[in-house]
C-alpha cells in the first residue's frame, strides 16, 4: 500500500487520538461555577483563619463540613472591603440568612462513609494531602462534575494533589501505613 | 475529489485504533461502573442529623446496653454504653450488627393473621376436657410472658409452658474464685459478655469440654474429656463415684482427678456451670427475687414444662419466637399435640423455627423494631428491668404475639410495660441507670413520670441487693437416653450454640471465613475419611439433613460438632449419637 493510500487511516488514528486527549477529557465533565468567590487565600492571610476554624468538628467529633451560613456571619454582618463579590454574598446570603448552595469539590458518593475525624484527629493527616492547595487559593475554581457517573473531577488526581481520592487511592494508602482495609471499613 | 468506500472504511479503522491509545473507552468503563453503583434503588445511608439514641439489646438474654447512632431516624452504627452497671459498655458482634436485622431478606413479612385467630378461636370452641390451649413462650419472665399467662388462665384448660430456665436463680461471677464450667461457653456468649470480662481476672476458669470450643482455648485450663461423661467427672469430683470410675468415663488420668477435686477444694468459692452433679459453693449460685409486676398479674397461669402436658392433648398451640430464646426439639412438641388437627401458630420473624412445622407462621417485629422488657440475665445477681426500645418501627403488617394471644383468650391489656414500671416504682427499692449521662439514682428520688421516660430512653432498673438471697442450684435438665449400636451411628455429637437471629453481613463473614460454624456445616476430625467441603447428610435417629462437612483437628476422632440450629435440634441433643455420610 503506498503511503497516500495510508492518509485515510492515519487522519482517522489522528482524528481519534485528538478527541480523545483533548475533546473528550473537557466533553465528560459539566461545570458549574461556585454560588460565591470566595478567597480561602484572603481569609488564611488576612484574618489569620486555618482550616478548623470553619471546618470544624463537632462536639460528638463527627466533622460538621461546609460551614453554614452563621458562621460567615460572626464577621460578615457588614460588607468588608468594596467588593462586588463581597455585597453579592452579604446580599444574596447573610442578610436573608439564606445559605450558599456550595459544591464541595472532594464530595464522595452516598455508597461511602468517610470520617474526617478517624483520617484528622487520629492519623494527624494534613488537610492538603487529600485537598491540595484549595486552602490557599485565591478563588474558587468551577465544580468539575462527571456527567455518567456523577463524581466530582477532584476524585481524580488533579492540580498539585498528592493523590487521587478514588477507592484505589484510599486503599493504596491503607496498605501503605498496614491498616485495615476491608470492604466494610468505608462501604458500612 | 472523490471519496471512496475503501477510504472511509480505512478512516474508520484509524479512528478506531487511535481510540484505543486515549483515555475515553477506559474512563467510559469505570464511569459507566462507577455510575451504576448509585443507581437509584441502591440503598445508602440517610442525610440529617445526627444524634444518639439508646436501647437495650434483646438479640440474647444478656440485654446489653446500646447507644445508636443515628442520622435522622436511622440507626448506622451501635456501641455500647460506657460505665454501664451490667453490660459496663461492651457489646458482641451480633449486637453491634443488630440494626442491619430489619433488613434480613429471608425474614417473615405477610401471614394470615385473620385465618389464624379464625383457628385458634374454633380450635379453644372445641378444646375437649382433656386438651389444652398451650402458648409456648421461648424467652419467660418478660412482661410479655405475664401477659400470656394471664391469657392462660382466662382461658378453658389454658397452659403456659416454657422451655427449662430457671429465671429465679442466677450466678454470682464476682464471688467465684473458680469457675469449674462442663462444656459452658463461658467467654463465647454466655452471660453478660461485659460482666464476664469484668469479672475474668478475678476467677480460674476450668473448662471441661470434648472439643476444642473458643472457651476451651481462653479457659486457664482446658480439660479434654470425652463427649457425654460431663456427669461422669462431676459425681467423680463430688466423691459420689470413684476417681477410677470418672477416669474411665472421661478418659482422664485418675491422678488429674484427684488433683482437680483437691484444687476445687483449696480455690473456692467454686461456681459449677453446666452439671447438677456437683454443687457450686460459697453463695456463687443464688435465689434472685422476681422483677415486680402488679398484684392483680398474679392471678396468673402457673409456669408448666412441656413434660406435665399429656401426649396427644395440645388442641391449640401458640409459640412466641419473637424473642429468641431456648429451643424445644419438634419431634417433643408433635408427640403432645392431637391426632385430629391440632391448630399451630408460629409468631416468627424468620422460618427457620417452629415456623417450618406451623400452619399459620404469622409476621412479627425484629429487634430494634418493637418494644419489650428483657429478664434479667442468668450473671445478674439482682432483679432488673430494661426495655429494648424500637429505633426503626416495624413493617405494618407485622403482629404483636402479646396481644394476638390476649385477644384470643378475650384477655383486654393495656400499657402492660407501664403498668410493670408503676408497680416497680412502688416498691422504691434499687437504682435507675440512665444512659446519656451514665449515672445511678435511687430510685425514691426519681419521680415515677421521670422514671418512665428514663426506661423509655434505655435506662434500667436494679433492684437493691439481697443480702439475704439463699444459695440456690440450678435444676437438673432431664435427658432422654436412647440406646443405639456404635458401629450404626458412629459419631458423638457435640452442640455448638447458635445465636440467633445474627446479621446478614455477620454471617457472610464470619461463616466464609470458618470462624463461626455455620448452620448447615459440621465439623470432623481430620481422620473421618471425608474431604474439606464435601456435601453429606447428617442423620440421626430422627431423621436427617444436609450438611457441608469441614475438618478441624480441634474437634476429636469420634465427634461431630454441629451447630445447633432449630433444624439440628429437632434431629438431636447433645450427647447423641449420629453418622455423617457422604451425600
Amino acid at each position: 500500500m503506498t503511503l497516500r493510500g495510508k492518509i485515510p487511516f492515519l487522519a482517522g488514528l489522528a482524528v481519534a487520538l485528538g478527541a480523545g486527549w483533548v475533546g473528550f477529557p473537557h466533553a465528560i465533565y459539566q461545570s458549574r461555577p461556585q454560588p460565591v468567590d470566595f478567597s480561602h487565600k484572603v481569609h488564611a492571610d488576612k484574618a489569620g483563619a486555618k482550616c478548623e476554624d470553619c471546618h470544624s468538628f463537632r462536639e460528638d467529633g463527627s466533622f460538621a463540613g461546609l460551614p453554614t451560613v452563621d458562621k460567615c456571619a460572626g464577621c460578615h454582618t457588614v460588607p468588608m472591603g468594596t467588593t462586588v463579590a463581597e455585597k453579592n454574598f452579604i446580599d444574596r446570603y447573610v442578610t436573608p440568612n439564606r445559605e450558599p448552595q456550595w459544591a464541595a469539590y472532594a464530595h464522595q458518593p452516598e455508597n461511602v462513609s468517610f470520617s474526617h475525624a478517624a483520617h484528622v484527629k487520629r492519623a494527624n493527616l494534613a488537610c492538603e494531602t487529600c485537598h491540595g492547595d484549595t486552602g490557599t487559593s485565591s478563588t474558587l475554581r468551577p465544580y468539575q462534575v462527571d456527567r455518567i457517573s456523577g463524581y466530582s473531577r477532584d476524585i481524580w488526581k488533579i492540580g498539585n494533589m498528592r493523590h487521587g481520592m478514588k477507592m484505589a487511592d484510599c486503599v493504596e494508602c491503607h496498605r501503605r501505613n498496614s491498616l485495615e482495609n476491608s470492604c466494610l471499613d468505608c462501604h458500612k | 475529489m472523490k471519496t471512496t468506500r475503501r477510504e472511509i472504511m480505512m478512516f474508520a479503522g484509524g479512528s478506531a485504533v487511535g481510540v484505543l491509545f486515549t483515555p475515553a473507552p477506559w474512563r467510559l468503563i469505570t464511569d459507566t461502573a462507577l455510575w451504576s453503583e448509585n443507581w437509584p434503588g441502591v440503598p445508602v445511608p440517610a442525610r440529617g442529623e445526627i444524634r444518639a439514641k439508646y436501647t437495650n439489646c434483646s438479640l440474647c438474654p444478656a440485654g446489653c446496653a446500646v447507644r445508636a447512632r443515628c442520622v435522622g431516624d436511622q440507626p448506622v452504627a451501635l456501641a455500647g454504653v460506657s460505665g454501664h452497671p451490667l453490660s459496663h459498655g461492651a457489646l458482641c458482634p451480633f449486637g453491634l450488627a443488630g440494626h442491619h436485622l430489619p433488613y434480613l431478606p429471608s425474614r417473615v413479612k405477610q401471614g394470615p393473621v385473620k385465618e389464624a385467630a379464625a383457628a385458634v378461636a374454633e380450635g379453644i370452641a372445641k378444646c375437649g376436657p382433656a386438651e389444652y390451649v398451650v402458648t409456648l413462650d421461648l424467652r419467660p419472665a418478660r412482661t410479655a410472658s405475664w401477659t400470656y399467662r394471664r391469657a392462660m388462665a382466662a382461658v378453658k384448660n389454658g397452659r403456659y409452658v416454657t422451655p427449662s430456665v430457671d429465671s429465679s436463680v442466677a450466678v454470682d461471677l464476682a464471688k467465684a474464685r473458680t469457675v469449674l464450667s462442663f462444656g459452658v461457653p463461658v467467654l463465647d456468649g454466655w452471660g453478660t459478655p461485659g460482666n464476664v470480662i469484668a469479672a475474668r481476672p478475678g476467677f480460674r476458669l476450668i473448662q471441661a469440654d470434648p472439643v476444642e470450643s473458643r472457651t476451651a482455648t481462653m479457659a486457664d485450663q482446658w480439660l479434654r474429656i470425652r463427649p457425654g461423661s460431663e456427669d461422669a467427672l462431676a459425681q467423680g469430683l463430688a466423691s459420689t463415684v470413684t476417681h477410677a470410675a470418672a477416669a474411665e468415663a472421661s478418659g482422664l488420668a485418675e491422678s488429674e482427678i484427684a488433683a482437680l477435686a483437691a484444687r476445687l477444694e483449696q480455690n473456692g468459692p467454686v461456681l459449677v456451670l453446666g452439671s447438677s452433679r456437683l454443687e457450686s459453693t460459697g453463695r456463687t449460685v443464688v435465689a434472685r427475687r422476681e422483677t415486680p409486676v402488679p398484684t392483680e398479674w398474679h392471678k396468673a397461669a402457673p409456669v408448666s414444662g412441656l413434660a406435665s402436658l399429656p401426649d396427644g392433648s395440645v388442641r391449640v398451640l401458640m409459640v412466641d419466637e419473637s424473642a429468641p430464646g431456648e429451643y424445644l426439639p419438634w419431634n417433643a412438641i408433635q408427640k403432645k399435640l392431637v391426632a385430629d388437627n391440632p391448630v399451630v401458630v408460629a409468631l416468627a420473624w424468620s422460618r427457620e423455627g417452629y415456623a417450618r412445622h406451623a400452619q399459620y407462621v404469622l409476621p412479627v417485629g425484629v429487634y430494634p423494631e418493637v418494644v419489650g422488657d428483657i429478664p434479667p440475665a442468668v450473671d445478674s445477681v439482682a432483679a432488673t428491668f430494661r426495655l429494648s426500645v424500637p429505633l426503626v418501627p416495624a413493617p405494618e403488617s407485622c403482629v404483636k404475639p402479646e396481644e394476638f394471644v390476649a385477644a384470643a383468650a378475650g384477655l383486654s391489656i393495656a400499657d402492660t410495660l407501664h403498668e410493670r414500671a408503676d408497680a416497680i416504682y412502688k416498691t422504691g427499692r434499687g437504682a435507675l441507670f440512665t444512659c446519656a449521662d451514665a449515672k445511678s439514682a435511687a430510685l425514691k428520688d426519681v419521680s415515677a413520670a421521670d422514671f418512665w421516660k428514663a426506661l423509655n430512653a434505655g435506662g434500667c432498673w436494679i433492684d437493691a441487693p439481697d443480702e439475704k438471697a439463699p444459695a440456690a442450684r440450678f435444676s437438673a435438665a432431664a435427658a432422654e437416653a436412647r440406646p443405639v449400636e456404635e458401629s450404626e451411628l458412629p459419631f458423638v455429637v457435640v452442640l455448638n450454640r447458635e445465636l440467633t437471629p445474627a446479621s446478614p453481613i455477620l454471617s457472610k463473614v464470619y461463616q466464609e471465613s470458618n470462624l463461626r460454624l455455620a448452620p448447615n456445616t459440621v465439623a470432623l476430625h481430620p481422620s473421618c475419611g471425608l474431604e474439606d467441603g464435601t456435601q453429606a447428610v447428617f442423620e440421626t435417629l430422627l431423621g436427617k439433613c444436609p450438611v457441608r462437612v469441614t475438618l478441624d483437628a480441634g474437634v476429636p476422632a469420634g465427634v461431630v460438632r454441629v451447630t445447633a440450629s432449630p433444624a439440628v435440634l429437632d434431629l438431636c441433643a447433645a450427647g447423641a449419637r449420629a453418622k455423617v455420610v457422604r451425600a
